[in-house]
């Protein structure tokens, strides 16, 4: 009778086909762990046994230094300068796309004519490649026939023309600028498909209950962002803090070094000076940070999931 | 003086009027039903009377005062929105206490008010509970909690009960009648629901195509329903109407050998020779035999379903087709010839063209 109760029924575990079970989803999964360890595991366990030599990218093997390359690189004046230039971009750059992602999202909730037009255009900077858009403010920020200088001269603001990504003072700011220009977009949208899902009811009786805009927005419908927003910060923390190809074709890491990232850094001691150890060691402390960055911020959503 | 006056009120949507002038006027402790099916403009005026929309014409008053154009707050005014609309992140305390918090009443005076209500409601035990671990009667409970917290001259409640299950709604509809007897506050209630309306109203509006098509109490819109559309509305299963002409002081069903007498009420506007539309409940019905007096028809019964209550029985009328409710324990089959009894006065008789009821005023 045992048959007719169903799955409740059943008592203790079923005797055979778990092992056959677990074989032949080893089996299946067997083709892409292949691939995955030819691409993903053997680089990085060659990376870690690199990272404890002084081989250079051609020529000498190297010899092993045990832990030589870290201990220079975490005490040298370089990777210490690198770590804080990529803070500050991350930073400031991810702070200024959420809250101009936010402004954006809720303006275009609003009812207007062009909402639609205005809400396709808006995904064009980050539609673009990055190549295209660091191309793009290189030529706004040109130093002589820039457009920024131009709109800054006529509007009287400053006298004469200056070099914005030649001078270490403002490469980097000028830097965050076109970043944020060309990833503010993605937030938006996340944040505007976040406001979309909040009730018409909820607002209304917010309304009723007398919620003036600011109470609204933050007792009322942050709740509903707050999900989609971490998400997004999630994203875009960890993506600034790998940033490599916008500062490479904007500035090459410099004036002086200014702009030089940690992700610059590594490409600049593993491939221009052809120092492939030290390289090594220098990348896997950028994997180690990054990797550290997405666990606090996998805490963090389980958190905010069992809040809500 | 109004407790709300509603003056020719008109809602336009571009090419679209949803409201054609609607004129309301109710007294304090009044109920107020606004029943009508989707698409009539109810909700629409609720909103209106909220300032959740703006009309394109008319007035309204809250004790001789214009609300028109002020924000929803200062309306003095609390709704109950169908979907509960409970900020989700709020506990229920918090929930009720919001518009308080947002009018900056102290903290202790707030979570007095807020206690009392709760109480009022038998909800104190889900205080700080989130409305995700609410049931839906609860949530509801809360919704209501939180317009009566604040103590408002009007109520608007937009379908409050359509999202509970049937056992539940009837629970809630008890407990709206007596937190109103309770409390005696002006309340606007809008509903599809002709049950929740003939019970809870002290006056209902049927409203259609963005008109008012009755104005009345509950007695008043069963009795003596003003249109054809009203009598189809309220009553379940609806009114039969029936085509007849008037035959001398007799209508003679159409399509078929029977007659029904005419009302004497009606002699002065149904002239002979007329069409008109005759209307009868099903519940004015009783199954007759030969002997009995007073006035009946013979028809041919199609469907007999029992409903536990009431018998609902479907019989033919010559081509027309009546609806009869009887008494449960009343046995006979399906093909047989009935003789069904009623009182002359419980006809209603209606303009085929017009569809309004030919009862002298």
């Amino acid at each position: 009778m045992n048959r007719m109760n169903g799955p409740d029924g059943r008592k203790g575990p079923h005797p055979m086909p778990g092992t056959w079970i677990t074989t032949r989803a080893w089996l299946l999964m067997l083709p892409l762990l292949v691939v995955m360890i030819a691409v993903i595991g053997w680089p990085l366990v060659d990376t870690v046994r690199l990272s404890f030599t002084d081989a250079k990218l051609v020529g000498t093997a190297g010899g092993f230094v045990a832990l030589d390359n870290y201990a220079k690189l975490l005490g040298g004046a370089s990777f210490q300068r690198a770590l804080i230039t990529t803070t500050w971009f991350a930073v400031v750059s991810v702070a200024a796309e959420m809250v101009l992602g936010v402004l954006a999202a809720l303006l275009l909730n609003q009812q207007f004519r062009g909402r639609t037009a205005l809400r396709a255009l808006m995904i064009l900077p980050w539609a673009l490649p990055t190549v295209v858009n660091a191309t793009l403010w290189r030529l706004i920020y040109n130093p002589e026939y820039g457009a920024l200088n131009a709109a800054l001269t006529q509007l009287g603001l400053i006298d004469s023309y200056r070099s914005w990504l030649g001078e270490p003072g403002s490469a980097l700011t000028a830097l965050i600028v076109a970043d944020c220009w060309k990833n503010f977009p993605l937030v938006a949208l996340i944040a505007l498909a976040a406001l979309q899902a909040v009730p018409r009811d909820i607002t209304a009786a917010a309304l009723v209950d007398g919620a003036g805009p600011f109470n609204r927005f933050r007792y009322v419908i942050m709740p509903y962002l707050a999900g989609p927003l971490l998400v997004a910060l999630v994203l875009r923390t960890i993506e600034a803090f790998k940033v490599f190809d916008i500062i490479w074709v904007m500035t090459r890491g410099g004036p002086a070094n200014s702009t030089r990232t940690l992700s610059i850094l590594v490409y600049q001691e593993a491939f221009s000076f052809q120092r492939a150890g030290s390289g090594a060691s220098l990348a896997l402390i950028v994997t180690l940070l990054v990797t550290l960055l997405a666990v606090a911020y996998a805490a963090l959503l389980r958190k905010a999931a069992g809040a809500s | 003086m109004s407790a709300l006056e509603i003056r020719d009120i008109h809602k336009r949507y571009g090419e679209v009027e949803t409201l054609r002038g609607i004129d309301i006027a109710l007294e304090g402790g009044e109920f107020l039903v606004l029943l009508g099916s989707s698409g009539c403009g109810k909700s629409t005026l609720l909103n209106i009377i909220a300032g959740l929309a703006e009309p394109s014409g008319g007035d309204v008053l809250i004790g001789e005062r214009s609300i028109l154009g002020l924000h929803p707050k200062d309306r003095d005014i609390a709704m109950v929105f169908q979907s509960y609309a409970l900020y989700p992140n709020m506990s229920v305390a918090r929930n009720i206490g919001f518009g308080l918090e947002m009018r900056k009443v102290p903290a202790a005076e707030r979570e007095r008010a807020v206690r009392d209500t709760a109480r009022l409601l038998q909800i104190e035990n889900l205080l700080d509970r989130k409305p995700s671990q609410l049931s839906g009667g609860q949530r509801q409970r809360v919704a209501i909690g939180r317009a009566l917290v604040r103590d408002p001259q009007v109520f608007l409640f937009d379908e409050p009960l359509s999202n509970l299950d049937a056992k539940l709604r009837m629970e809630m509809r008890t407990e709206l009648k007596r937190l109103h007897q309770m409390l005696k506050t002006t309340v606007v209630y809008v509903t599809h629901d002709q049950i929740e309306a003939m019970t809870l109203a002290t006056r209902i509006a049927v409203m259609r195509d963005g008109r008012i098509e009755q104005l009345g109490t509950p007695e008043e819109i069963y009795d003596r329903p003003a249109t054809l559309y009203v009598a189809g509305f309220v009553g379940s299963p609806p009114m039969n109407i029936l085509d007849a002409e008037v035959v001398g002081n007799a209508l003679r069903l159409v399509g078929s050998e029977e007659t029904l007498p005419l009302p004497a009420d009606f002699t002065s506007t149904a002239a002979a020779g007329r069409r008109v539309k005759v209307g009868i409940r099903p519940e004015a019905l009783r199954l007759a035999n030969t002997d009995t007096p007073g006035a009946s028809v013979r028809a041919q019964v199609e469907v007999v379903e029992l409903t536990g209550p009431e018998l609902v029985t479907t019989a033919k009328l010559g081509e027309q087709t009546i609806t009869a409710c009887l008494p449960p324990r009343t046995r006979f089959g399906a093909g047989s010839q009935q003789l069904f009894s009623f009182d002359e006065a419980v006809l209603h008789l209606f303009d085929p063209e017009s569809g309004r009821s030919l009862r002298p005023v």
